[in-house]
């Protein structure tokens, strides 16, 4: 029943068909992803007006190697998020599987790079509140948006894991592991924007 | 089901090609980050390279480019309402600091 | 995956279990119910609070008996403290805006009938329709919830302003923990919504029978879809806002405090925020989301009004343009909420504009519905009386939107009673003219029952002379400089207005009187009501092409094919003077918009 109940109801035949020949579960990635989009937008001109108005803005950040290295992670799971899908197309399961759980360890590096980043900051004496370079602000914008971003890496994660093994197991198919797809790439994309306006604008020059 | 055939026709070097340049788009971002202008010019410029790298993302990994072309104009005119609605706070932010909106 | 849904047939199976069926149902006509039943419950501690309200700014120093009771500290002795009228007015504003004039219209109707409308079984995603309302149904017990602190429920307006907003108990009674839940259930709010709207367009572009192309949805199946689109995009930005400002609460963050900030004589520890960037972020959503309470009125008032009038629309295609072009313009206007903030002349002239061109998508609605009613042998009763009612309403409080639209008037008025008229009529009081008239419309569909005509009629004649006698001193006042928010008006230059308050407080409470008709009608014809046709109002759309009440799964197994547009009025067929949707007689003047 748990299937039955995330699928269209009428036999086929019966409706106009979906809006743009998208598949219903996939236009409702879509439309999450819209909704999304708005958040981040929301958290971002948050973050952008804070700093337009603050003269003193902190740039603390000294190195980029390791958001380089997160940014390269990120990008190449997108890849690999890719293959899956189409080693799926092509009906090949062990490597969908396969290529579905390489991606979440991809994730799962990079959920590991970034909380060790934080580590590091709070070491540092950065918190929500306070940093020593600056206004509060910088921490406060930095850990939301960033956690934001983390809480939707953490949710990928778990969520290719879960149609991993149900994919695997036959409940879920190709079609799922590309909605799935469309949303891992979306997390991806939002650390495109994440890293020059959070990141590479606070660098020490 | 419905694009299964298209994404087999054209094979995993279209993917590659599109993770090249994403690479190199971020790459450009941290060469932008070095340079030496002040924060807003640099700011339009990251903007800039994001947007580029964001539209390929989502033509070709999220395949919105095999989609339909009304889906297709849709998104595009959506994305650009958003960031033009993110220009509604982003202009009134200056005027914290100088007490005068839009004089940066 | 697909072999199995075409076996199924259908979604899920109809349930057996008492809390399957009526509790954590997957139906989306127990859970249209259901919000209809939060929305009713919602409304009545509304208007209730609102009587307290009026009380106490007409009767200043009066004890309300027992009032004691709900509030030791903030009305010793039965009378209202200032911060407690503060209390009540905010709970009232989120209450009304929130839990009934976002829920009752869009999630309530809406959930029962844009699938039926669409001639599906059900939503696409039923477990989501399921914690879309729990989710919701949570966020009102969070809200309620801070009734019974202490120090009461948050006092900072339905609008909740930074800087009160984000620094804690000091700002007054119930801005500690208060605000915390109120941000709470706010963000649990826009979840529900998401959720719904999610379902709501997937269910409108993907699951429409055959025959039915997007022009030939019903005018109420539009209204939703526009207001999911728009609900889609906004909760989403409020839900961030919610989320920062406890942040600002619980984790030492200054998001929307600036610095130096002096509260009660004692500097604030916050640093560098802007209070301006909550206003932004606020009413990035706020201004969708007045549209997002009028416009499916606006649907299903058409849908009421075409089926008394047995006329079709001057232009449906029109109507539905407009109210697209409500939706978009909803983005562009929002910072004609902070003229006063200190703004730009030139950012005040880029919201204005916006401004004044939305009201022309609004008159061309109200136009198209008076001149297809002009002529027309308008069959009366409550359902269409709401209806007219609606435009009535939706006319008075917009037209004063012309003058708050621009900056240089709007300086003057702003924050006073002309502006709190001014909404009450165009959202608040025309909403509920669409609640009612929905209501009177589908009641029999929905449970199987005609509601009393002669109660109906009355509960309409009443509210509609009460809710002008409450609402247009209003805009008087205002003019006089009446200003809003504040608990008193008995020191000063505004004494002398004390009469009109008292006016205003007595209308108010017949009014809400009145509404208890409504009450006893909805309850007594639910039981005993006369049995319902399946199709009492002879009209076309598919909910009418069903059984009464429709059964689990709206079409008894059977897939409707529509033939015709949704509105096939004043034609010649075997049945009368309509063609149902879903009737494959061809009539002589099929004048369909093609």
């Amino acid at each position: 029943m748990s299937q039955a109940d995330l699928t269209i109801g009428h036999p086929t035949g019966q409706t106009l068909g979906p809006a743009f020949a998208i598949p219903t579960k996939k236009l409702a990635m879509w439309l999450f992803i819209i909704a999304d989009t708005m958040t981040f937008a929301a958290c971002l001109v948050a973050y952008g007006f804070l700093r337009n108005g603050t003269p003193d803005w902190p740039r603390p950040f000294h190195s980029i190697t390791n958001v380089a290295i997160m940014t390269f992670i990120l990008l190449t799971s997108s890849l690999t998020m890719l293959i899956g899908l189409r080693s799926a197309r092509a009906g090949d399961k062990a490597a969908a599987f396969r290529w579905t759980m390489i991606t979440a360890a991809l994730g799962i590096v990079f959920a590991f790079l970034h909380i060790r980043e934080w580590m590091g900051l709070i070491d540092e004496g950065m918190t929500m509140f306070k940093n020593p370079w600056g206004t509060g602000l910088f921490g406060a914008s930095f850990f939301s948006i960033t956690g934001l971003h983390l809480t939707h890496v953490t949710g990928g994660v778990i969520a290719l894991l879960v149609v991993g093994v149900r994919y695997k197991g036959g409940r879920y198919n190709a079609d799922d592991i590309e909605v799935l797809g469309l949303y891992w790439h979306f997390v991806d994309l939002v650390w495109m924007f994440v890293v020059p306006l959070v990141y590479l604008l606070n660098l020490t020059h | 089901m419905t694009t299964a055939e298209d994404h087999k026709s054209d094979g995993i070097g279209k993917d590659l090609i599109v993770y090249v340049c994403l690479l190199a788009l971020a790459g450009l971002q941290f060469v932008i980050a070095y340079q030496n202008i002040d924060a807003s010019q640099m700011f339009t410029r990251m903007l800039a390279v994001a947007c580029i790298e964001a539209g390929l993302a989502v033509l070709f990994f999220m395949h919105l480019w095999t989609e339909k072309r009304a889906f297709l104009l849709f998104v595009v005119i959506f994305t650009v309402g958003v960031l033009l609605g993110m220009q509604y706070g982003w202009t009134d932010s200056f005027r914290m600091v100088t007490g005068t909106p839009f004089a940066k | 995956m697909h072999d199995m849904s075409v076996h199924a047939g259908q979604h899920h199976a109809p349930p057996t279990s008492f809390i399957r069926k009526h509790v954590f149902s997957l139906d989306h006509k127990v859970i249209g119910k259901q919000y209809y039943a939060l929305a009713l419950v919602a409304a009545f501690i509304g208007m209730f609070l609102s009587w307290l309200m009026r009380i106490h700014l007409a009767w200043n120093n009066a004890a309300i008996p027992g009032l004691q009771l709900l509030s030791k500290t903030g009305a010793p002795g039965g009378v209202m403290t200032p911060e407690y009228y503060l209390q009540l007015m905010t709970m009232h504003g989120t209450i009304m805006v929130f839990f009934v004039l976002t829920t009752a219209p869009f999630a309530a109707f809406g959930n029962y009938f844009l699938p039926i409308q669409v001639g599906a079984e059900d939503m696409p995603f039923p477990r989501f329709n399921m914690m879309s309302f729990w989710v919701t149904f949570t966020a009102f017990l969070v809200l309620m919830s801070s009734f019974f602190l202490g120090d009461g429920p948050t006092l900072g307006g339905w609008t909740q302003y930074a800087p009160l907003n984000a620094v804690g108990s000091v700002a007054g009674p119930g801005q500690g923990l208060g605000v915390v839940l109120w941000m709470a259930s706010i963000a649990l709010f826009c979840v529900g919504q998401l959720l719904g709207s999610l379902n709501f367009i997937t269910t409108t572009l993907d699951l429409r029978v055959k025959g039915l192309s997007l022009m030939r949805l019903p005018l109420s199946a539009w209204a939703w879809f526009i207001t999911s689109c728009m609900g889609l995009t906004a909760f989403a930005v409020l839900m961030p806002a919610c989320i920062l400002a406890i942040l600002d609460h619980v984790a030492g963050t200054s998001f929307f405090v600036a610095s130096n900030l002096v509260i009660n004589d004692q500097i604030q520890p916050h640093s560098g925020g802007s209070t301006l960037l909550w206003q932004h972020l606020f009413w990035f959503f706020g201004h969708p989301e007045v549209y997002i309470a009028i416009v499916p009125g606006m649907g299903i008032v058409s849908h009421v009004l075409l089926a008394n009038m047995r006329k079709q629309m001057l232009s449906q295609r029109t109507l539905i343009y407009s109210m697209g072009a409500l939706a978009l313009l909803s983005y562009m206007v929002y910072g004609h909420h902070m003229f006063v903030s200190g703004m730009n002349p030139y950012s005040s002239l880029a919201f204005s504009f916006p401004t004044l061109v939305i009201t022309i998508p609004s008159t061309i609605v109200v136009l198209i519905w008076t001149f297809s009613l002009y002529g027309s042998r308008l069959r009366i009763n409550s359902a269409s009386l709401f209806a007219l009612g609606f435009i009535s309403m939706f006319v008075s409080g917009g037209v004063s939107g012309f003058f708050l639209a621009q900056p240089s008037i709007d300086i003057m008025l702003h924050a006073t009673y002309f502006v709190v008229g001014h909404f009450h009529l165009v959202m608040g009081v025309a909403a509920m003219f669409g609640i009612f008239a929905g209501t009177y419309f589908w009641f029999p569909k929905m449970t199987g029952r005609m509601m009393n005509e002669t109660l109906g009629k009355a509960h309409f004649w009443l509210s509609f002379v009460g809710a002008y006698c409450i609402f247009m001193p209003f805009h008087y006042l205002g003019m006089a400089g009446n200003v809003r928010r504040y608990a008193s008006f008995v020191d000063d230059y505004l004494q002398p207005l004390i009469p009109v308050h008292r006016f205003i407080t007595v209308a108010a409470l017949c009014t809400g009187a009145a509404q208890l008709i409504f009450l006893y009608n909805l309850i007594h014809s639910r039981f005993r009501g006369e049995a319902a046709a399946d199709n009492p109002w002879e009209a076309t759309s598919l909910e009418w092409s069903t059984a009464t009440p429709p059964p689990f799964d709206n079409f008894g197994g059977k897939h409707p094919v529509v033939y015709h547009d949704p509105y096939q009025y004043g034609v010649q067929s075997s049945v009368g003077d309509y063609v149902m949707q879903a009737s494959p007689e061809q009539v002589k003047s099929d004048n369909e918009e093609k």
